[in-house]
């Protein structure tokens, strides 16, 4: 690794480095919370977060007047980005309409089987964990993939999310393919444990080492339809996970108040109450095993400094903050990434 | 010491001028004591390109478990005069 120590000014020197930093900077303004949107789902997922732990217990709260209220409370608090999410927001879509028109920025998380009006422009993020025939074991639900693109294809607010678990890792090329044929796209998840969970679905050594060989292929092979970067696959197949490699800032394991996600995030439930100590983009997720792709969106692009040590690594934190940033705001394009080779992630040490 | 701080002091309220293209405001105005966060509504990443551009200037870190505590301009003043002592 290349000792030299640089200035930050060196780096955005380069004329590449500069327009893409200056292109992702002007995201900087982002400021996320989460909605659970009802307690209820059309199917059942086995390890889905949402039910795990009390969150799932919680009151739906359906009232539209509530919900604008929340929003525009949440717009004065400065958030300027909402994620909807637990269980299926897709069966309440007056309350995503809501607060669609209080947040202008935002995305929807939906297993995609009922098609959400086109008037609610988020992002929308569409699972899939393997193949049809994956799905109908593990989701209980027949024909996912066909289904979702007779909804989303041809939909620029959809974003197809493969959720890596030891057992579909080799079927993740056969729906790039279909995706790719039909000019949708794809980003990559890990499937990272609930607490207590200890079920088939856990990654184990041999399981990353797996997956981050597919990833990089399908990265290499199929560019348009793959939205990754090498240091994406990094972070999110690591034998370390997320909060080990870069300290994640969410409230319930960062207990500061002061600034960043600690001070602002929220996780909201159906009854529209937060807990802080339950705040975080995958609530209940076990937090050594958590390499979720939410979470890396806000925790590696908060640790930006350490990035900016040299030009390589400062090039592979924008490549991640590129590939979030066009995965979760409609209309953002992603470049070209800047940084082909898997690079170890920086310690943070001096 | 004290006329360090003061022209460490204008040399940031001039880099948080020029990073967030505040307007209306030059460093002789820049109230030191104005807290960054809920007066100015600086977040993480303004306050982390901000702590890049003084690493340039000062030669020094700032470490990320810092960040929380450099609410003002003269906390942040006093921080990098503190680290720049240690070096001495």
């Amino acid at each position: 690794m290349d000792k030299q120590e640089y200035k930050f000014s060196d780096i955005i020197a380069d004329p590449v480095i500069r327009e893409r930093f200056e292109k992702v900077r002007k995201y900087f303004f982002l400021r996320e919370s989460t909605y659970d949107m009802s307690n209820r789902c059309n199917i059942r997922c086995e390890g889905c977060y949402y039910f795990q732990g009390d969150k799932q217990f919680a009151e739906e709260n359906r009232s539209v007047t509530d919900w604008r209220q929340l929003m525009a409370a949440e717009n004065e608090r400065g958030i300027t980005f909402v994620v909807l999410a637990g269980a299926e927001p897709s069966l309440v879509p007056e309350l995503c309409k809501t607060c669609y028109d209080e947040i202008s920025l935002g995305c929807i998380a939906s297993n995609g089987l009922i098609l959400l009006p086109k008037e609610i422009d988020y992002r929308i993020h569409i699972s899939v964990w393997g193949n049809d025939a994956t799905s109908l074991e593990i989701r209980k639900a027949k024909d996912m993939l066909v289904r979702q693109m007779d909804n989303y294809g041809g939909d620029p607010r959809a974003v197809w999310v493969y959720t890596f678990t030891p057992l579909n890792i080799d079927q993740t090329r056969e729906v790039t393919e279909k995706l790719a044929a039909n000019k949708l796209q794809i980003t990559f998840n890990m499937f990272s444990a609930p607490v207590g969970y200890d079920g088939q679905l856990r990654h184990t050594p041999d399981s990353l080492a797996r997956t981050r060989t597919a990833m990089m292929e399908l990265l290499n092979e199929f560019p348009e339809t793959v939205l990754f970067s090498p240091y994406n696959v990094v972070a999110h197949t690591h034998e370390q996970g997320l909060h080990d490699l870069f300290s994640c800032s969410y409230p319930r394991m960062n207990p500061s108040t002061d600034i960043g996600l600690g001070r602002s995030f929220r996780q909201y439930r159906t009854d529209l109450k937060w807990d802080r100590a339950a705040a975080c983009c995958v609530p209940d997720t076990d937090c050594d095993d958590c390499r979720h792709y939410a979470a890396g969106s806000a925790v590696v692009t908060a640790r930006m400094y350490r990035h900016a040590a040299n030009p390589l690594h400062f090039s592979a934190w924008l490549d991640y903050v590129d590939t979030y940033l066009a995965i979760w705001v409609k209309g953002y394009e992603k470049g070209v990434n800047l940084c082909r080779d898997m690079i170890e992630p920086p310690s943070g040490e001096e | 010491m004290a006329d360090n701080t003061t022209e460490t002091v204008s040399r940031i309220a001039e880099i948080i001028i020029n990073e967030l293209k505040l307007e209306d405001v030059t460093p002789e105005t820049f109230e030191p004591d104005l807290d960054l966060v809920d007066e100015v509504g600086i977040d993480s990443m303004d306050l982390a390109t901000i702590a890049l551009v003084l690493r340039d200037e000062y030669g020094i870190r700032i470490d990320e478990d810092d960040y929380p505590k450099l609410t003002t301009v003269r906390i942040i003043a006093d921080y990098i005069d503190s680290k720049r002592a240690e070096k001495e």
